[in-house]
């Protein structure tokens, strides 16, 4: 995969050339590009994940400004769960959960109930 | 500082955005880019920032001093000294308390009684990386193969560059200078490449590398006697995921933010668990640091050159030495010693094959393809043993809670109860993984790298979101900080 970002050979030597035009308007736009898609992740972020900046913030120490963030943050996620849109996570969350608590035993049992379906009711009449 | 945190995500959301806008005055980027390493690094203990920069400004005075040296005893005094400096650093640091413990337990065990000078030595994060770094520098001038470096601003930050600073990878002189000369610059490749490398690093690390340690290697590494042979056997095989992933999931992430700052570090592992023979696992397997102990010690030793023998015995002080520099410890030794003599057996036995069966030019028929995958397989399933075999020495932390290890799989009585559907069904998914396609990432990477800026956004938040939530609360630190 590195391969996609090795510079060509010709340009090794582009000490004292620099970058053309194309290469700096390039550079230019994939620079306002990556910067809009990580403006985006932010957001998509603070609102999804707010829990976790309260525990960022939690961390910090006492202090005027730092109490202001620290009740700001607070505020924001209270919003965020007003709104339920901290339950995505918290859903995805629990489905971990019931798959860390799942046993080879309970694996089993499920299995046999999925034959069980597939194979359809026993006919007591025959054989 | 570690990657998969906000408070990392917060620094890179600023080092990139102005670093990326001081790309009219290179010098005054590079300057910040040193800044923001430091930053990166002190916040460990800044006290071990003033250690980083006086090794740094060592290597390059040592480096300028052999570029303008002519003779060649000289160069030979500048290069040894140098390079012994920069290992008594890191035998100080790393390996005082540990020669002494070992030297105080000889002088016990001969009843002879003395007051060592011990000391509380704080081992300074990502020393051993930045030493052999600075060491090949050094040694690459001296050979010729790089020009000693006029601007200290371009040694500080080739040698403390943050993404590969604490735990590499080994970033060689050779490949980095050069891209220090050159103006930044940044394409949808680096971008799709970036991209790609963070989220499949950070689902290595915090999904996998971290369910397995929490729930699976850690509690049944802490006593191994507790538990049943097919929980220690699921154990291994669970470390030897959890510390591909951990290792590589924390190379992937470096590469990947150097990508995103314009630069380029070469791949630092591919597939190990694919390989079919110790040989070829250490060239997959951290190959910035088997490729470094091949070219700054095999070689030196005298590699390949004067007789099998000799071989052997390179490889075995090679290898002997490469478990020293992971820790300072005799596990780590026995691990590195495990290695060496297990590939020279490998390439005994491949030279007496050789001899037995020559192999021949001819197109080999349908019986013999079928043959050779057969060995193939063999060779894949041997060499994962005999590397988990050695993994449970380097994970113990010491050789009896190794021997115990070793000992509980003949003791049947004990329950097997840390194996679960969901912990067994990891370390699969993760071996899937070793024997996919080797461009799946070059892939993916060409699949949205023409993604317009929303769509990466979202892929972005909702790849990082996705980790967050189905990872484990809380982030354990990399092994290798250890190192």
């Amino acid at each position: 995969m590195l391969d996609l970002i090795e510079r060509k050979a010709e340009n090794d030597d582009a000490e004292e050339q620099g970058l053309t035009w194309v290469d700096i308007i390039d550079t230019h736009d994939n620079i306002g590009r990556f910067t809009r898609a990580m403006w985006i992740a932010v957001f998509l972020l603070a609102i999804f994940n707010s829990a976790q900046l309260v525990t960022v913030v939690n961390g910090f120490d006492v202090g005027p400004v730092q109490n202001a963030v620290v009740a700001l943050v607070a505020t924001w996620n209270d919003q965020m769960e007003k709104n339920k849109l901290n339950e995505p996570v918290a859903m995805v969350r629990d489905v971990m959960q019931e798959l860390r608590g799942v046993t080879w035993s309970s694996l089993s049992d499920a299995s046999d109930r999925g034959a069980s379906v597939l194979r359809g009711p026993l006919d007591q009449g025959r054989g | 500082m570690l990657f998969p945190t906000l408070t990392f995500g917060i620094f890179f959301l600023i080092v990139f955005s102005v670093s990326w806008s001081m790309r009219w005055i290179p010098e005054t980027r590079k300057w910040f880019l040193v800044g923001a390493s430091y930053f990166f690094y002190g916040w460990w203990d800044w006290r071990f920032m003033f250690l980083l920069f006086g090794t740094t400004l060592f290597n390059y005075l040592g480096g300028l001093a052999l570029g303008r040296t002519e003779g060649s005893a000289t160069r030979k005094v500048i290069v040894a000294v140098t390079v012994g400096v920069d290992l008594a650093v890191l035998a100080f640091f790393k390996y005082y308390d540990f020669f002494l413990t070992s030297l105080d337990t000889i002088l016990t065990t001969l009843g002879l009684h003395r007051d060592l000078p011990f000391m509380e030595v704080i081992l300074p994060i990502g020393i051993s990386f930045f030493t052999f770094q600075g060491i090949s520098y050094v040694v690459d001038v001296y050979r010729g193969h790089v020009n000693a470096e006029h601007s200290l601003l371009d040694v500080l930050l080739f040698k403390s560059f943050f993404p590969q600073l604490v735990a590499g990878p080994i970033v060689r002189a050779a490949d980095f200078m050069p891209q220090l000369h050159q103006p930044p610059r940044l394409t949808r490749d680096h971008v799709a490449v970036g991209v790609v490398l963070v989220l499949s690093g950070l689902f290595k690390k915090m999904v996998i590398a971290n369910y397995l340690a929490t729930d699976l290697v850690d509690p049944i590494f802490f006593d191994p006697t507790a538990v049943g042979p097919l929980d220690l056997l699921v154990g291994i095989y669970g470390y030897a995921v959890q510390i591909y992933c951990d290792f590589s999931g924390y190379s992937d992430i470096a590469i990947g933010i150097a990508a995103l700052l314009g630069y380029q570090f070469l791949p630092n592992f591919n597939q190990p668990y694919r390989a079919a023979s110790l040989q070829d696992f250490w060239r997959r397997w951290h190959i910035s640091l088997s490729t470094w102990l091949r070219d700054y010690l095999y070689i030196p030793l005298g590699g390949n050159r004067h007789g099998e023998v000799a071989r052997y015995r390179n490889l075995f002080l090679t290898m002997f030495l490469g478990g020293l520099w992971h820790g300072a410890a005799w596990t780590f030794i026995f691990w590195g010693s495990f290695h060496g003599a297990m590939l020279g057996v490998e390439q005994w036995a491949r030279k007496k094959l050789n001899e037995f069966a020559p192999v021949h030019d001819e197109e080999p028929g349908i019986f013999s393809k079928l043959g050779d995958f057969a060995w193939h397989v063999v060779g894949v399933f041997v060499t994962f043993h005999l590397v988990c075999f050695a993994w449970i020495f380097f994970r113990s932390d010491s050789f009896s809670t190794a021997a115990s290890y070793l000992a509980g799989f003949f003791d049947w009585s004990a329950d097997n109860s840390y194996n679960t559907p969901f912990l067994v069904g990891m370390i699969a998914l993760a071996m899937v993984f070793q024997f996919t396609p080797r461009n799946l990432g070059r892939e993916l990477a060409l699949a949205i790298r023409g993604l317009p800026f929303p769509a990466l956004g979202l892929l972005l938040g909702v790849g990082l979101l996705a980790i967050w939530a189905i990872a484990p609360e809380g982030v354990a630190p990399f092994i290798y900080f250890q190192f």
